[in-house]
């Protein structure tokens, strides 16, 4: 399973722990760090990719640097408002007069809809062609005899394979069996699994 | 929520699943009245780690409090590697041996038991390579991280490496040992032939729902209190290099 890495940049304490107790609810969200000020969330900003942030009003009017450096970034930003907003530029913006229920709701929708592009969070659902190439490692075909099965050159499926691997977790052949007979893609009778040294 | 004053009597009866933290710290029940800190002073526990541990353990949303930087990383370590200890020579040869004896006492095919053997020794092999990475490699690079920390002059060598290795890497690959195990248990509830010994079958589940239950903690407490401290030391670190 992989994870959406939140930055908060807050200077208020207690709404910084306030959120981070909310975000840390939802499912997929991990807290990678939290700054109480711009300085020392710019010195971050400078080393390391930002998923998703969380940022208030005055931290924000400080930090511009930061989006510059880092493309697409205001996209998956938050700005986090004292007062209820009109203006329209910061796409994501939640208040603090807001519901649990609103704000939840918005993260989980600002997730939605960048995780597919983030490498970092890739999505853990298998494509249908993952799929059918599970079922075939499951049926004890080599990732040669897959690549000739479905027209694809053997490095196109080794890629596959890693890619069904990181989204999984999973890397043996048994476990990938395994995980294709509870999800209902192979039943065990069609299983081909050699036994053990 | 586990507090320093708490009778660990207390402690412990209302949080039963606190129950394996014990040898990992070396400590034995018995407590009489004694609080929390006072177990703790009694088995050279750091207290404020017990508590951040134990409270990461009973809550999945526990955020680690500030206390976090009351102790090394050494102290962290030394807890990780017990638990590690703990997978490998109990819980693991344990759930294991019982697994043998259902399907030892079980109607099912060559290719039922087939599989589930060798899915289990994949995945014991799978458990003791990842164990081992953090052992050999991570595990030492953090004890380098913090001595290095310590030094005025810290060795040149590392703070260049430390350019380009951040912990979070470990984290963005850090597998989750815990996802094979649901698929074992699903596929015996859902997709293998019902066992005769049904009380059997029940202990093999709820050792591996509490396995996972384990290995989720274990993975959280590394990636949620043992990752941010050591790359907020990577930090400072880098910090005070850039600094005239």
């Amino acid at each position: 399973m992989r994870f959406s890495g939140f930055i908060l940049a807050i200077d208020s304490y207690l709404v910084r722990k306030g959120l981070i107790s909310l975000l840390s609810r939802i499912q997929g969200v991990r807290i990678i760090r939290e700054f109480a000020t711009a300085d020392t969330f710019q010195q971050y900003a400078n080393r390391q990719d930002i998923d998703f942030l969380v940022i208030n009003q005055s931290l924000f009017d400080q930090s511009s640097a930061v989006f510059v450096s880092h493309p697409g970034l205001l996209e998956r930003t938050i700005l986090l408002k004292e007062e209820p907003v009109t203006q329209m530029e910061v796409h994501n913006s939640i208040h603090l007069s807001e519901e649990k229920e609103v704000i939840t709701g918005k993260i989980r929708r600002l997730m939605d809809l960048h995780v597919s592009s983030l490498s970092s969070s890739a999505s853990s659902e298998l494509t249908q062609r993952e799929k059918t190439i599970v079922r075939q490692v499951s049926l004890g075909l080599t990732n040669k005899q897959i690549a000739e099965e479905l027209f694809l050159s053997t490095h196109t499926v080794t890629t596959h394979r890693k890619n069904i691997s990181s989204k999984l977790g999973i890397k043996s052949v048994s476990g990938l069996t395994v995980y294709a007979i509870v999800n209902n893609i192979i039943t065990i009778e069609e299983v081909s699994l050699k036994p053990s040294e | 929520m586990i507090s320093r004053e708490m009778s660990m009597c207390v402690a412990v009866f209302e949080n039963m699943q606190l129950l394996p933290l014990f040898p990992r710290f070396k400590m034995k029940l018995g407590f009489g009245e004694r609080s929390v800190e006072e177990v703790c002073k009694t088995h050279e526990v750091n207290t404020d780690f017990f508590l951040e541990i134990a409270n990461a353990y009973l809550d999945e949303a526990y955020i680690p409090g500030d206390g976090l930087s009351l102790f090394s990383l050494g102290t962290m370590i030394s807890y990780l590697k017990e638990t590690h200890t703990y997978y490998v020579e109990t819980a693991l040869p344990m759930v294991e041996e019982k697994i043998s004896r259902l399907l030892d006492h079980s109607s099912l095919s060559k290719k039922e038991i087939n599989l589930v053997t060798v899915f289990f020794n994949d995945y014991r092999q799978e458990f003791l390579t990842h164990i081992q990475e953090e052992e050999q490699h991570i595990l030492p690079y953090i004890l380098e991280l913090e001595k290095q920390s310590a030094l005025e002059r810290p060795d040149p060598e590392f703070t260049l490496k430390l350019q380009n290795y951040s912990i979070r890497e470990f984290e963005q690959g850090h597998d989750r040992l815990e996802t094979s195990l649901e698929h074992l248990s699903r596929l015996i509830i859902k997709n293998l032939p019902p066992f005769k010994d049904f009380q059997l079958c029940q202990q093999v589940l709820d050792d591996l729902s509490d396995l996972v239950k384990d290995l989720t903690d274990h993975a959280n407490m590394e990636d949620k209190i043992l990752v941010p401290r050591v790359a907020e030391l990577e930090e400072q670190l880098l910090n005070r290099m850039d600094a005239p």
